[in-house]
């Protein structure tokens, strides 16, 4: 078997089996040999832990003087395939909370349904006469909320008393 | 031809992480799926019925697939057997072997660098090119290579750590 020695190609045939991504064939062809073979066995075994944990997006959600502090507890990325795009959606759209904090020092990325998701919960938080302010976007973000004017609506903080102050005072 | 028993536990738990693949984690039947695939394995070992030892990966596979076809097409014919008892029990063992797996993959993830679990969310869970991953962190394919080894044998270490520890606690 080819991926049996070369270990990067065995990891993105491990990855593909894992999102369903293989065809039939190689599919046949990496089950017959995982059933004889520990060691890629083993490999297998630990991609889909790890597959597991990572796919598990956790938001904490805490509250300061009435306004609810969102955060991801793990590196995240707000895109249009990203797991944790479906957890903040569900946080903020399902949620009675219309205070809104959201905390993106962990948050490395975020393309137009990103920012589509952050208006929408601005959206839902303003007609529930509420709000909602980022804290702490990286430089990249910081930038594309400029270009793109967001920031001009989502007010943004780098200190967490400073931006649920702002909630009182507006 | 002599299957040892070891080499059959092997087998067993490999055959699991397959039939789980194709029939859902929950199913109520994986280990009934698992056993006759085993029963009709070992009759044919022992009636020397394996023409080409070298391939017996690919044997037991074919013999895995047919059990599982066997499964679905009486699924669709009959209902199962006390459905509701079988499926609340074997999920409940199931959702609490996960519980136990989760918290042991948390502490492995959380104990990672955020560049290294960025590093395996893009390799492992998006659907992005290796040139694609490659781009976006700024790093040469080699240097891609080396990062995505650590970074998971790092976890691996902490996962097995973390699991050690909770068998021991829990005895």
């Amino acid at each position: 078997m080819l991926f049996h020695d070369e270990a990067l190609l065995r990891e993105e045939i491990i990855a593909k089996y894992l999102r369903r991504q293989l065809d039939a064939t190689s599919t046949e062809e990496f089950e017959s040999h995982y059933l004889t073979c520990d060691e890629c066995f083993e490999e297998l075994r630990l991609s889909q832990v790890l597959l597991e944990g990572l796919a598990q997006p956790r938001i904490d959600r805490r509250y300061s003087g009435g306004v609810a502090v969102l955060q991801f507890t793990r590196s995240a990325q707000l895109t249009r395939r990203s797991a944790e795009f479906t957890v903040l959606s569900q946080s903020i759209l399902e949620q009675k909370d219309t205070k809104v904090l959201i905390d993106l020092s962990r948050v490395s990325r975020i393309d137009s349904a990103g920012l589509g998701l952050l208006m929408s919960c601005y959206s839902h938080a303003v007609r529930n006469q509420g709000g909602l302010k980022l804290l702490n976007p990286n430089s990249a973000i910081r930038e594309l909320l400029h270009v793109t004017r967001i920031d001009a609506v989502l007010e943004t903080y780098t200190d967490e008393q400073e931006a649920v102050q702002s909630f009182r005072q507006s | 031809m002599q299957i040892d028993k070891e080499s059959l536990d092997k087998f067993r738990l490999k055959l699991r992480t397959k039939v789980r693949y194709h029939v859902g984690s929950f199913c109520p039947d994986e280990e009934d799926l698992v056993q006759e695939t085993l029963v009709r394995f070992l009759r044919f070992a022992e009636e020397n019925r394996i023409r080409n030892p070298a391939n017996l990966g690919a044997f037991l596979n074919g013999v895995c697939n047919n059990v599982i076809m066997e499964y679905r097409r009486r699924l669709w014919r009959e209902e199962p057997y006390e459905p509701e008892l079988r499926e609340g029990v074997q999920a409940a063992d199931r959702e609490a072997e996960l519980v136990e797996d989760r918290e042991a993959i948390d502490t492995g993830l959380c104990q990672l660098s955020d560049r290294d679990q960025l590093i395996l969310r893009a390799f492992y869970l998006e659907d992005r090119t290796r040139a694609e991953i490659c781009n976006a962190l700024g790093v040469t394919d080699t240097q891609f290579r080396v990062a995505l080894f650590r970074a998971k044998e790092r976890f691996r270490k902490i996962y097995r750590q973390s699991l050690k520890r909770r068998a021991a606690t829990s005895h």
